[in-house]
């Protein structure tokens, strides 16, 4: 068992990568096997980062789990894994929504299921080795090579003009996360100038003394890398299309866990490799992250199609993550973080629906549908917990996420704050008017006559997030718990900073008062 | 500095022999393979791939014996040091790879079979020379014995129009930038006096000491190193002296264009990380910013060119060129970090360069004949492990991480970015950015079948229809000549392409082991 616990992260990443590689074996034609069992495997990958959880020691900022071996000797770069509380939350998000997007595509994926399981393994693997990896240079190994799955996802099960929204796709994270790779690499070579060491360890690497204006330079390289895959305001606008052609088991894992890298990604690198630079260009990202609010959810108003609707509902909820993280107090960044695995959890769930109303009617344009309700009435019910929860309803877990990120922002920024507010409003115009469209009045498609229910496999597919919806709302404190010490030793640095420019004035602490 | 006296007194023929050993071994074999080609039986068999092949090992393990000796031969013309090792294992690797390639290959076509593999080893035995030379006159004679080699080799299948062109092309044009070379070796003689390029290194050194001192052959030594860098950079394929490339990698046997694109490549690159820090290090008429230009023209005018081509074999000769330019920013930054980079670049680059033909031999094979992405629809999955191959070769090509076309760049651009070249790094970048579209451009055709713009044109109708007919071919095909020999190199390229992604520490070691044996100058 220890040395169990020992290797936990490295057992974590590579499982799904050898569960891909048992599946290569397996005859293409068997595909009720080659879901069977990697759908179980996925269920078996997420119970083991149950472990993860069960082990982890709340009471400290430190890294945990932590493993290190030698990797490239010459460049100082080492096999460094470690996860502290954001970076817990955010591994189990991707493990049990792959589980989930897995056991979604069983109708919905009915071609070449053997490549597609297993493109969705590999994905896995990546994107859990992103979110551990601590170093630098692993951590870009994992999260550039994260592309090339999703891109086959897009490209190759995907719906409609999927080519052009697959090469759009890859083409703008790509170009983002190359100018990224520009600013790593300088912000390697200088601590190498500054200590004759060259070193991938972040930990080291946050001591680097990096001067102002190339701060800033580096600073929006790097950010226009984690910026494309949030995605903010002016590069947002792959999202749509690639949300809405890709299949639905490709819209819920980019949607959880893919656009969580942009925030983590500040959170992780950007924000504590370049403190100063970052507090200076608060305010621009600021007005970036309002004009996402109300931009994505005044869009999301006139959809006409309801996968674009939920994709730019994600521009705005992504809008209030970015606000929260930048207001950088502990509540507000406590906020984002727990808004990072509500957002997972809210709209992979819309996807899910969307999902089922397109494999029942094969249309996606809200104008298609109306009066569900009495067809489907527990799709209509499950449906409706999940745009509530999405709306931001007290009791279900957007509320906590929202409420947390608007009280702290709203002390530091409170211009910002009330604008921001003003996109909860319109969240709750779009998605209830969506809503009411789809589920309510008659029926006026003769389509929908023989609109069926959900099946026990579809129940079974949302009920963890629907229950997860209910007990981040009414609990929030388990996360919040593990999550806070991370939180303020975060902004912690930040207010390290601070003299200097004096902008953070009081640190807020509603649960370490 | 280095002693001389001492070096000339152990000038005896043993000696001299020993220093050229892995390429006399290949010479041989050469010469074997000719003579046994006087009997029928073994001129219409296998029996020359497999002499090829045995004397490609034999090299190897005269390589290996001699890995740990530093050897002076032929007064001074020859040495054979770490730097060599690994530019040995580097060609050789190439010329393996190539000679498996090449099997199977001329069955259909009416070519002479015992001298093509000949041609080959003299080849590559004239790389290996041209790589161990420390002479003027040495280098440009090897130069010389590889391209007249690499000339008959590009126009071997005789009476196709496309390789004949290439061939003169490549010959005329090739033919210019010897002269080139031969004339700037004639100034750098009238300059320093030397041809020897560890005594051109002393003498500039001892110049550039004299204080107040007006050198008057400043100018004869400026023009003797540009004109050798025109005749260098032609082998090299950089920007304004690569028209030869496209066509010639286009006409030649696709094995042959491996051997071209790899090989010689390789070669030229290793005799010019050798010239240029001996002699350009000194930095007379900024050879760093000519260079600089150069990289950036050759980055950017390959991609560009790469992204108009239908055809896979021109796509990849173009994107080679655009390689050829990643690579000069590893000599551009220099230093033990930017030559080592380079080094290593190289050896990613010749596992999947060869990797990307070997898919495209199996193409041709398939009598996919035009060779035409577009012709690609729903192979991926007709063929599931090689289109995976061949993305990954692609993906590699492109530098994404976990190939080792990602490591070889990474380290480039990092040893760049150490010896302050920021603006240059920023420009690779947004070219490598820019050069994923074309790469990614062939897996969308191989995977995703766009149905919409098939029935919109009538141009991609009818080559719907041509497909489906090559479709049923390829079934029939199939079995004849996908040939153990291609999946043998397909699946080594794809093994080491991914070791060098993922394990480079050992190739690392190496590859800076031997950058330390050039420092010792």
């Amino acid at each position: 068992m220890s040395i169990f616990l020992k290797y936990i992260l490295s057992i974590i990443i590579f499982f799904p990568l050898l569960s891909a590689l048992l599946l290569v074996f397996i005859n293409k034609k068997a595909e009720g096997l080659l879901r069977n069992l990697a759908t179980i495997l996925s269920l078996a990958e997420f119970v083991i980062s149950l472990f993860l959880f069960i082990y982890f020691k709340s009471n400290t900022y430190q890294f945990q789990f932590v493993e290190r071996f030698s990797w490239i000797r010459e460049f100082g770069a080492t096999y460094f894994l470690g996860i502290d509380g954001v970076s817990l939350f955010l591994i189990l998000l991707t493990t049990l929504m792959t589980f989930i997007a897995l056991l979604s595509s069983y109708k919905y994926i009915k071609e070449h299921v053997k490549e597609f399981v297993i493109l969705m393994l590999v994905l896995e693997t990546f994107m859990l080795g992103a979110f551990a990896s601590l170093d630098i240079l692993l951590f870009y190994l994992f999260w550039e090579f994260m592309l090339i799955p999703m891109y086959y996802i897009i490209g190759i099960w995907g719906t409609g003009r999927k080519v052009y929204s697959a090469v759009k796709f890859i083409l703008y994270t790509l170009a983002g996360s190359l100018i990224m790779l520009f600013g790593l690499i300088t912000i390697f070579i200088l601590h190498y100038n500054q200590t004759g060491n060259f070193t991938f360890n972040l930990l080291k690497l946050y001591h680097t003394n990096i001067p102002l204006t190339l701060q800033i330079i580096l600073f929006i390289a790097i950010f226009l890398g984690f910026a494309v895959k949030i995605p903010l305001f002016p590069f947002h606008t792959w999202l749509p299309d690639a949300h809405t052609e890709a299949p639905t088991a490709g819209s819920v894992i980019l949607a959880s866990v893919l656009l969580k890298f942009g925030i983590y990604g500040f959170f992780r690198f950007a924000i504590p490799l370049m403190p100063e630079a970052s507090i200076i260009l608060t305010p621009v990202i600021l007005v970036l992250a309002v004009i996402s609010i109300i931009y994505g959810a005044l869009v999301s108003i006139v959809q006409k199609d309801l996968k674009r609707l939920v994709a730019f509902s994600s521009v705005s909820h992504m809008g209030f993550i970015v606000l929260g993280l930048f207001a950088m107090t502990a509540v507000s960044v406590d906020g984002s973080v727990l808004q990072m695995i509500n957002h997972g959890i809210s709209t992979g769930a819309l996807f899910l629906f969307v999902g089922m109303l397109y494999e029942r009617s094969h249309t996606r344009l809200i104008a298609d549908f109306g009066g569900l309700t009495k067809k489907a009435p527990i799709l209509a019910a499950l449906f409706m917990i999940a745009v509530l929860s999405s709306v931001g309803l007290p009791g279900l877990n957007g509320f906590v996420g929202e409420f947390l990120i608007l009280v702290g922002s709203f002390k530091q920024y409170t211009v910002f704050t009330i604008f921001a507010t003003s996109g909860i409003i319109f969240t709750a115009v779009y998605l209830l008017w969506m809503f009411q469209r789809v589920m309510f009045q008659d029926i006026t498609n003769k389509n929908n006559e023989n609109f069926k229910d959900m099946t026990l496999r579809e129940i079974i597919t949302v009920l963890p997030l629907i229950l997860l919806m209910f007990f981040i709302g009414l609990y929030p404190d388990v996360l919040l718990s593990r999550i806070n010490p991370t939180v303020v030793h975060f902004v912690n640095i930040i207010e390290h900073n601070k003299y200097a420019y004096n902008l953070i004035k009081a640190k807020m602490g509603l649960f370490n008062a | 500095m280095l002693d001389l006296t001492q070096m000339y007194s152990e000038y005896f023929l043993e000696k001299s022999l020993l220093s050229v050993m892995p390429e006399a071994v290949l010479i041989i074999f050469a010469f074997i393979i000719l003579l046994l080609g006087l009997f029928k039986s073994i001129k219409n068999g296998e029996n020359s791939y497999y002499i090829a092949l045995i004397g490609i090992v034999f090299s190897f393990l005269y390589l290996f014996i001699l890995s740990n000796h530093t050897i002076h031969g032929f007064y001074g013309s020859i040495i054979f040091d770490k730097f060599d090792v690994f530019f040995f294992t580097v060609i050789l690797l190439s010329g393996f790879l190539t000679i498996l390639l090449s099997k199977n290959y001329f069955d259909t076509r009416n070519v002479l079979i015992p001298e093509y593999y000949s041609l080959v080893l003299f080849s590559i035995s004239a790389m290996m020379l041209l790589v161990s030379s420390i002479n003027l006159i040495m280098i440009f004679l090897s130069i010389e014995f590889m391209s007249i080699a690499a000339y008959i080799l590009t126009g071997y299948l005789k009476g196709e129009s496309r390789s004949t062109e290439g061939a003169m092309k490549y010959f005329i044009l090739g033919t210019f930038a010897s002269a080139f070379f031969l004339f700037g070796s004639v100034f750098i003689y009238a300059a320093t006096g030397h041809l020897n390029l560890y005594k051109i290194h002393n003498f500039i050194f001892q110049q550039s000491y004299k204080a107040h001192y007006i050198y008057n052959s400043h100018t004869f030594l400026a023009i003797g190193l540009v004109l050798l860098l025109v005749g260098l950079a032609f082998k090299m394929s950089l920007f304004p002296f690569h028209t030869w490339t496209p066509d010639s990698y286009d006409g030649a046997p696709t094995p042959v264009t491996n051997l071209m694109a790899t090989g010689i490549k390789v070669a030229a690159f290793g005799i010019f990380i050798r010239v240029f820090t001996s002699i350009y290090s000194f930095n007379i008429l900024n050879f760093y910013n000519i260079l600089w230009i150069l990289a950036v023209l050759t980055m950017t005018f390959g991609n560009f060119a790469a992204l108009l081509q239908t055809d896979l074999k021109r796509l990849i000769a173009y994107s080679s060129i655009a390689q050829a330019g990643y690579i000069l920013i590893g000599i551009i930054a220099g230093g033990y970090y930017g030559i080592s980079g380079t080094l290593f670049y190289l050896l990613a680059y010749i596992f999947m360069t060869a990797g990307a033909f070997g898919i495209v031999i199996m193409f041709e094979n398939l009598k996919l004949a035009s060779v035409d992405i577009k012709s690609y629809y729903g192979f991926g999955f007709k063929y599931p492990l090689t289109a995976a191959a061949f993305s990954f070769f692609l993906l590699s090509l492109a530098g994404i991480p976990v190939t080792s076309g990602f490591m070889g760049k990474f380290f480039v651009f990092s040893a760049a970015i150490k010896s302050g070249y920021y603006w240059l790094v920023f420009i690779a970048i947004l070219n490598s950015a820019f050069a994923a579209y074309y790469y990614i451009k062939i897996i969308v055709k191989m995977y995703m079948v766009d149905n919409q713009s098939n029935n919109n044109s009538i141009a991609d109708v009818i080559n719907d229809s041509n497909v489906t007919v090559n479709n049923g071919q390829m079934e029939i095909i199939k079995e004849n000549h996908v040939t153990s020999a291609l999946v043998i190199v397909i699946i080594l390229c794809l093994i080491f392409t991914l070791i060098l992604g993922v394990f480079p520490q050992p190739f690392i070691n190496f590859a800076a082991k031997s950058v330390t044996s050039l420092w010792n100058i």
